[in-house]
């Protein structure tokens, strides 16, 4: 799938994370701020590559305000983030888990 | 046989609640797409319940999912994510006929076999919230295998009434319907939320009602009324007891192969049985009555 | 699981009721109400306004919390109705004017600091990257030499004036960076400005000509400018533009010096280059300092040539002085596009 408009999920609350998502040509960049970098950051950010590739995104720019969230909810809000910016939504529910 | 006496609700694009609501050890945790969502946070908190059910924390909790009502555009896409995530029970909102809940069913079980789950282990639950719900309410109760149980949802109901929430006495005949029609198809039945969370004397007040009523649970909204809701229903040491003792005879009854079951010279039937193993699972569940 | 609050949006131009509760809200914490807010976010408590935030397109204005309930959760719901308010209405760039104390709250926002003036003022906007993706891009730009050159300006209209000021700025320096303000709310359309500036100055050797951004002269930067006629100009408005420029935008280039006209006529400007001695050059950041230089406004009958006094000619429909104060380019452009309708008796 192609992103192809900006998009925006998630909350700032805790347990949560904001991401945002922009078209980016030949590139898939991630920024990750996290309240947890320290311990986390290498693995959150894992966890949204993970979920853009499964998803076939090769081309984004992500931004991540993460406030502690579970790898599951990381994963939520990517594909949400994702399913928003497309222009049609055709990931199978097997690809998400 | 499962115990339902609370059912947590929590809001489905609440990414804090649903990291942490297993802490709280309710009997079911009712994961709502519905009322509790914005619409424009559908489609979130439709992939949050999706990846919180696959968490491995619940253990014997139950979980299930309030979905959007079918009629709405969200309805069957909840209901896609969250058979595929593997939740034990789909509630279904405002149920007015027994066609809802075959409705429903259809598209369960499609999906099942979509995805490979085995046919018919989804559960389902029918929420009444309405004069045609209420009057429909034995028809709804018996109309599919996987129904475990129909509960009755206060506030849309009262306003179909044309009145509003008071002492519980606008709720009288709403609760009976709801609890004959699930005792005759012998499935659970759950009432409504008590929406004042800093009520607990209230809420006590309640809950011993529909306590002595028959219904097997309620909707909660604050986990803290999970363990004054669990005290409630427990047992007394009384109860105990004597359910201990009427156990005790059903099972020897059985090994020695006799028809009919007695306690001190008394024949037990077969539903004084049925209510003393309740009775043990509930002080098992959570003792004796403080 | 669910709490009291209730969450919704307004629009204050269509909702008066609301606006009147949100003024006697803001001014029970110490906030004014700006009138040029579009829509806010409002958190209520029972029938209590405990929370609001407003958008002036991609601005941030007028967030409060009840005092009562500060704490960092409300606020963080606050600022996520926002963020995806202003998502819906087409602005995922935000910028946000707190006062410095605010920052670090800002900062669990997902909002980071551009400037800050201690103890008055800091600006901040939405993104871990925005300034910084900004500066990238520019340093592709840089250019050698020890005297690097920079002028900014609105050229609303382009006039001989601008030409002469690059034309000396350039002279002085080994590069000169040519920035066109990008905000669009002037006159003379940006497009139009960035076309003129751009056929203006062509033939002046070693300059770069630049399009202007959010962070140098923008409604985010320096809101002022571009609400002079009113006269409001603050004594921190001119800071943050500068030091943002002093901070992110000169290192990315390697300015040493930024050229100004000097300015007889409006006082917004003229306060601007005042001030910019004091940020550009002053012990007031970190960052290198960037020289100012102001040169003298070159004259059309002993009147120094400005892009106001066009303006004003403009609207008197008088072409012929217009004339001389202006290139042909500048001429034509305004003859064709920007002349008063006139009055059927003319």
């Amino acid at each position: 799938m192609k992103i192809v408009r900006e998009a925006l999920a998630g909350t700032l609350e805790s347990s949560d994370l904001m991401v945002r998502i922009t078209p980016r040509d030949g590139e898939l960049a991630i920024v990750l701020q996290s309240e947890v970098m320290h311990q986390f950051g290498a693995r959150i950010e894992a966890v949204a590559r993970e979920c853009l590739a499964k998803l076939g995104i090769t081309e984004a720019l992500v931004v991540i305000e993460d406030k502690g969230a579970l790898d599951c909810v990381v994963a939520a809000r990517v594909q949400t983030a994702v399913s928003r910016a497309v222009d049609e939504w055709t990931a199978d529910w097997s690809a998400l888990s | 046989m499962r115990l339902r006496r609370s059912m947590l609700f929590l809001p489905g694009a609440n990414a804090a609640m649903l990291s942490t609501a297993f802490v709280f050890k309710p009997d079911t945790i009712m994961f709502d797409l519905e009322d509790a969502v914005s619409l424009r946070e559908k489609d979130a908190a439709r992939m949050l319940v999706f990846h919180a059910l696959q968490m491995p924390v619940y253990g014997d909790m139950e979980t299930a999912v309030r979905i959007n009502p079918l009629s709405t555009p969200f309805g069957l896409k909840d209901l896609e994510a969250v058979v595929r995530a593997g939740v034990d029970v789909v509630r279904l909102p405002k149920t007015d006929t027994a066609d809802d809940v075959r409705a429903l069913e259809a598209e369960v079980e499609r999906i099942e076999r979509d995805c490979g789950r085995e046919v018919g282990s989804t559960k389902l639950m029918a929420a009444i919230e309405s004069a045609s719900g209420v009057v429909n309410a034995v028809a709804i109760a018996t109309s599919s295998k996987r129904l475990v149980g129909i509960a009755l949802a206060g506030f849309d109901y009262v306003m179909d009434m044309q009145t509003e929430r008071g002492d519980g006495s606008e709720l009288f005949y709403a609760r009976c319907a709801v609890l004959h029609a699930a005792r005759f198809a012998k499935i659970d039945a759950f009432d409504v939320v008590f929406s004042d969370v800093n009520d607990d004397a209230g809420f006590l007040k309640e809950v011993d009602l529909i306590r002595r009523l028959g219904f097997n649970g309620k909707s909660l909204i604050n986990p803290r009324q999970i363990d004054l809701l669990h005290n409630a229903f427990a047992p007394t040491q009384e109860e105990v007891d004597y359910s201990r003792r009427v156990v005790a005879a059903a099972e020897q009854g059985e090994k020695q192969g006799l028809g009919v079951v007695s306690l001190n010279g008394k024949m037990i039937d077969a539903p004084v049985i049925e209510h003393a193993r309740v009775v043990l699972r509930r002080a098992e569940a959570s003792g004796v009555r403080q | 699981m669910t709490d009291d609050l209730l969450s919704y949006t307004i629009d204050p131009a269509l909702q008066p009721d609301e606006r009147e509760d949100i003024r006697t809200f803001l001014a029970k914490c110490g906030l004014d109400y700006e009138i040029g807010v579009e829509a806010f976010v409002v958190f209520r408590r029972k029938r209590h306004l405990v929370a609001c935030a407003g958008l002036e397109k991609n601005i941030v204005k007028c967030t409060a919390i009840d005092p009562e309930m500060r704490g960092e959760a409300l606020g963080l719901r606050l600022l996520t109705e926002l963020i995806h308010l202003a998502q819906d209405r087409g602005h995922s760039h935000l910028f946000l004017y707190t006062k410095p104390d605010c920052v670090e709250f800002f900062r669990s926002c997902g909002f980071y600091l551009l400037a800050e003036v201690p103890g008055l003022v800091a600006l901040m906007e939405n993104t871990p990257i925005g300034v910084k993706a900004y500066c990238d891009r520019l340093k592709r730009l840089r250019r050698p030499g020890a005297v690097i050159g920079a002028v900014v300006m609105n050229a609303n209209p382009f006039t001989r004036g601008h030409r002469y000021l690059v034309e000396r700025a350039a002279a002085a320096c080994d590069w000169l960076h040519v920035f066109v303000v990008a905000e669009d709310v002037s006159l003379i359309s940006y497009r139009d400005r960035y076309a003129l500036v751009s056929s203006g100055i062509a033939d002046i050797p070693r300059v770069t000509l630049h399009h202007g951004s959010e962070y140098m002269v923008s409604r985010a930067t320096f809101s002022a400018y571009f609400f002079k006629e009113k006269g409001i100009v603050g004594d921190c408005c001119t800071a943050i533009d500068l030091l943002i420029f002093r901070d992110h935008i000169a290192p990315a280039l390697g300015i040493t010096h930024r050229f100004v006209g000097t300015e007889p006529f409006c006082p917004t400007t003229f306060k601007y280059n005042a001030d910019m001695r004091h940020w550009l050059r002053g012990d007031v950041s970190p960052s290198p300092a960037v020289e100012v230089v102001e040169i003298d406004r070159t004259e059309c009958e002993d009147v120094p040539i400005s892009a106001s006094e066009v303006r004003r000619l403009l609207a008197a429909d008088d072409f012929a002085r217009i004339r001389r104060l202006v290139p042909a380019t500048t001429l034509e452009l305004l003859e064709t596009k920007y002349r008063a309708p006139r009055s059927s008796a003319a």
